[in-house]
């Protein structure tokens, strides 16, 4: 059985899911293919989760959704960043940067 | 809203979501069998993985969020478990139909009446602009009334005003379109009256500042878009088409634009004029320079300077009106006054007053009225949440083995609050629905209560305003919530154990709780039932008193020749042939003139000169009147003491001269002439040390009404036919019915003149009660309120009685059984009710006293704590619904021990 994975933290799977989007259109499965590449055996991304995040974000006007072909020839709900979803990811980023440069400053604090 | 929206579409999304995750499963499938995993395996790890069932909740979360969710599914379950209980749910929504119809419907007028801005250009800018302080100077009109001259000077303030606009009261004018002349209401205004507000034509174009120059020169008329519609067929070629106003030819120029309908929310004038042309408006008008005198008759209203506070504007016009009151006292017929008058003169100062809904007498004499009812029927609609909220306990208690299940799978108290809640919410909104289905019929109603002829005039309307529409939701939810939240908070406090062991009907119920609102009840109640008794005894009272004349066979109406192009020595002669031949007329008992109309809210009133001892000067306004010799004898005014007007007192038409006799009423001798023999005295009109008294008194009448039948104030009564009188108003005792008589008049003036029109032509008695409309508003729906919520408290208090007896039927039982009467049940069921009845009259009663200083100035004849009153209310409620007690306390009575016991 896979080795110990720790959850993903809270709130960075939309953070994620914004990543992979920004380099090409992805349906759900190919999102939650991505993650698991990405992120094997490193952090636990439950499948079933990924659908309320992507409908969220799509509310949200960060993704579009449209219906198109895939890969095996049948219609799948193709995600893909907006331009309001762009510059979210870079905020995100942004701050994630600045969160866990922090962090390391903090830690590096404590062991000298 | 987009939640919403997405709840409107929420079976294409369920849908998509459906196909997005079937398509994941199947490539998730396909994927782990190409791996070597056997299907069935494959399919049982997929599931499990993506926990389908948790993902579409969690999705729909997304879509909806939670509450909107949760409160959607209850209103669904509302709306079942209502449409199974249909007695119940309709008895809440015929209460909360009835509390939020009622509601609605007044705040439509007090909308319309009191709180509606202008349809102008920035109504928030507008502003009143009055003199505070002794004008010295008189005039004609309403309220609030200024000199031209200050109109036309306050237009060069641009440091405070971008502009500034003066218009008259209502002028009532002739006119003929090709036909006869008929009487219609014109308004006066300054030419920067449509620039000012910003208003435009529909047609043509409308009054402009060069129309406003010179007297008589702009013989131009605009249109108001309704009259245009309704008198002239809306006809495309209005605009250069000649009228007569007056009998004067002027011009159509244009019609205003649709929307507008003057600044008086109680007048629609028909058409405006320039105010250059008030000669030919009003015929007759004694100041020849309206423009350039210090008569008073015109409203000012100005549009302050973005960037001007009120505050600002007030203090800054200050000096400059100082300098102003100075050069007013230059003007043609300022009069000479007093050095005290004088200084009071110059302790004037302007006011300005907020005024977007721009400016109304009948605001003025209706806000009070109108903002007691709102009070009433806000106090109806919470005494009908209350039983909405009783009757919803009361279905709780039914449901609490329902709820008690519910609660017991898992449900939490608060969602099951909830429910509760949605239930009210929907039955609120419901019953909002039917209340403003309700509101129309009662508004039209209620316009035609009120006094004058706004609702002829189309002045108010009965029209449902997206406005009105969010009032009455706003109304509903909040009603719904006052309903629900005690039952919801309330649900689920009995133990879960206790409720689903116990059968349905039996449980405790929230007695307590009940008894709390049906206190309440029967205080709100006791506020409304004493107001319907003061305001019932004011309406009787006045009706008793009446207005001090016989009213019985009395008709009145009035000739204005002046307005037909008659000179006033014509017009005198006129009026004294007409007064002749309906004074021989066979259905003539006998007849009078007189020149101002009585019962019409208006008076003409000056302040007197009185030579007795001293020289002394009324401390206020005398009303004043010209009749002719037949009219103290028409109305059946008793002359106590001196003579009557006769023929000596007559002068031929068209000759002038001094007031020679005057009569003066009781209150005049009570007020100025106490223990003096009036007979004889010298009095003079006005107040200034010019004035020289020399009209002697010769006669002291009754008292009797003259504005309206509130009052009988100080009264004078000059000869009508000593001076050149040119109009007036005929009162005529007759001996058949008022339609006979009409017949006959119409036929005189006819004879006389076929294009004199005669106005408002109506018997004494219908003038009476038009005048006491304000009175009837109030006490016939004061009166239905308290009906209304008496009845509500009597089903609420039969309710909780009724639930009482049922829960305590064992209790009882066993007492019967050891002995106790059947009296001492009664009485046991009865004091728990007096208990109740009593407290809530305790509350009431502070509320009734701090209340009654609100109501006072509406009330005739009785303070507004009056004793006997109040305890009468008290005293029917207690009675009502002691009564409404008594039959559960007769059941009581009647339980059989064996029965009760047998029971358990």
């Amino acid at each position: 059985m896979p080795s110990p994975r720790f959850p993903i933290p809270q709130g960075t799977l939309d953070m994620l899911i914004l990543q992979i989007l920004s380099l090409e259109p992805a349906h759900g499965y190919g999102i939650a293919q991505r993650l698991e590449q990405i992120s094997r055996s490193v952090v636990q991304v439950n499948q079933g989760s990924l659908y309320p995040a992507l409908h969220r974000l799509e509310q949200k006007g960060w993704l579009r959704a449209e219906w198109k072909q895939s890969e095996t020839g049948r219609d799948a709900r193709f995600y893909s960043l907006t331009a309001a979803g762009r510059k979210q990811l870079a905020i995100e980023k942004d701050s994630w940067a600045r969160l866990s440069g922090a962090v390391n400053l903090i830690f590096e604090e404590g062991s000298r | 809203m987009i939640r919403l929206f997405n709840w409107l579409r929420r079976g294409s999304l369920e849908r998509g979501l459906d196909r997005e995750l079937q398509y994941h499963y199947d490539r998730r499938v396909v994927d782990l069998t190409s791996a070597g995993i056997p299907e069935p395996e494959a399919r049982r790890r997929v599931a499990v993985e993506l926990g389908l069932a948790q993902v579409r909740e969690e999705v729909r979360d997304v879509w909806f969020t939670r509450w909107l969710r949760d409160f959607l599914y209850d209103l669904r379950f509302s709306l079942r478990s209502l449409l199974r209980t249909p007695g119940f749910t309709a008895a809440t929504l015929l209460s909360l139909a009835l509390g939020i119809g009622a509601t609605t419907a007044i705040y439509s007028l007090v909308d319309q009446v009191i709180l509606h801005a202008l349809p102008v250009r920035d109504p928030g800018r507008l502003v009143l602009i009055d003199w505070r302080g002794d004008h010295v100077v008189g005039g004609f009109g309403s309220f609030n009334l200024m000199p031209y001259p200050l109109c036309r000077d306050l237009q060069q303030q641009t440091r405070v005003f971008v502009g500034v606009l003066c218009r008259s009261d209502e002028v009532p004018v002739n006119l003929s379109a090709g036909g006869d002349p008929k009487p219609v209401a014109a308004e006066l205004v300054s030419g920067s009256y449509f620039s000012v507000l910003g208003v435009g034509p529909a047609l043509g174009r409308v009054i402009q500042a060069e129309d406003d120059t010179a007297p008589g020169a702009s013989p131009i008329v605009v249109l108001s878009y309704d009259f245009w519609q309704a008198q002239f067929g809306a006809a495309p070629d209005i605009v250069g088409r000649k009228v007569l106003i007056n009998q004067h030819p002027m011009t159509v120029i244009g019609v205003a634009a649709r929307e507008f309908h003057g600044v008086d929310v109680a007048i629609v004038p028909a058409l405006w004029l320039p105010a250059s042309m008030y000669a030919q408006a009003i015929p007759g008008i004694y100041d020849e320079r309206l423009l350039q005198s210090p008569t008073r008759w015109m409203q000012i209203l100005g549009s302050l300077r973005p960037d001007v506070t009120l505050a600002q504007a007030q203090a800054g016009l200050q000096p400059w009106f100082k300098g102003w009151l100075e050069e007013n006292t230059r003007r043609p017929g300022f009069p000479v006054i007093t050095a005290d008058r004088r200084r009071r003169y110059f302790g004037s100062a302007l006011q300005l007053m907020p005024a977007p809904q721009g400016y109304s007498p009948l605001r003025r004499s209706l806000s009070e009225p109108l903002w007691l009812l709102f009070a009433a029927t806000a106090v109806l609609l919470g005494l009908a949440c209350l039983n909405v909220a009783s009757l919803f306990l009361a279905r709780g208690s039914a449901r609490d083995r329902e709820i008690g299940t519910r609660l017991a799978l898992g449900a939490s108290r608060s969602r099951i609050g909830r429910q509760l809640l949605a239930d009210s919410v929907l039955l609120a909104l419901t019953g909002g629905a039917f209340g403003i289905v309700l509101a129309p019929p009662v508004v039209r109603a209620l316009i035609a209560f009120l006094p004058g002829n706004y609702a002829d005039a189309h002045a108010l309307h009965s029209a449902i305003s997206l406005q009105l529409l969010a009032f009455t939701f706003l109304a509903s939810v909040a009603a719904g919530l006052l309903s629900g939240i005690a039952p919801a908070l309330h649900s689920g406090r009995d133990s879960l154990i206790s409720s689903l062991r116990e059968r349905a009907g039996t449980a405790f119920g929230g007695v307590r709780l009940r008894k709390c609102i049906v206190t309440l009840q029967v205080a709100f109640s006791l506020i409304l039932v004493t107001g319907a008794a003061l305001f019932v005894r004011t309406l009787a009272d006045l009706l008793a008193k009446g207005p001090g004349f016989d009213t019985t066979r009395l008709v009145s109406f009035s000739l204005a020749p002046l307005k037909n192009g008659y000179s006033r020595a014509d017009s005198a002669r006129l009026i004294r042939r007409i007064d002749g031949e309906v004074r021989a007329l066979p259905i003539t008992r006998s007849s009078a003139v007189v020149r101002f109309p009585l019962l019409t809210g208006g008076s003409w009133s000056n302040p007197f000169i009185i030579q007795a001892s001293r020289r002394i000067v009324t401390d206020r306004d005398v009303h004043e009147n010209a009749v002719s010799p037949g009219f103290f004898a028409t109305l059946g005014v008793r002359v106590i003491s001196g003579r009557n007007f006769d023929g000596g007192d007559v002068r031929p038409a068209g000759e002038t001269g001094r007031r020679r006799s005057a009569i003066v009423n009781q209150a005049f001798v009570r007020r100025y002439l106490p223990g003096v023999d009036p007979l004889g005295i010298l009095i003079g009109e006005g107040s200034g040390p010019d004035v020289k008294p020399e009209t002697v008194i010769v006669g002291v009448v009754a008292d009797f009404s003259y504005r309206n039948l509130r009052e009988d104030s100080e009264q004078i009564f000059f000869p009508i036919f000593e001076g050149d009188d040119f109009g007036g108003t005929f009162y005529v005792k007759v001996r058949g019915t008022s339609e006979q008589a009409f017949q006959s008049i119409r036929q005189i003036v006819g004879n006389t003149d076929p294009q004199l029109p005669i106005v408002s032509f109506r018997p004494l008695d219908e003038q009476v009660n038009r005048s006491l409309n304000t009175e009837r508003m109030l006490a016939a729906l004061s009166a239905g309120f308290g009906a209304l919520a008496l009845l509500l408290s009597l089903i609420g208090l039969y309710g909780v009685m009724s639930f009482v007896v049922t829960r305590r039927t064992r209790e009882i039982g066993i007492r019967v059984a050891l002995g106790a009467t059947a009296g001492s049940a009664i009485r046991l069921i009865l004091s728990d009710a007096l208990a109740m009845i009593a407290a809530g009259v305790a509350i009431a009663l502070p509320c009734v006293a701090a209340l009654g200083r609100l109501v006072q100035s509406q009330l005739f004849g009785i303070t507004a704590t009056d004793p006997a009153t109040v305890a009468g209310a008290a005293l029917i409620l207690a009675a009502g619904t002691l009564a409404a007690a008594f039959i559960p306390a007769w059941r009581a009575s009647k339980v059989s021990p064996t029965d009760a016991l047998r029971l358990e």
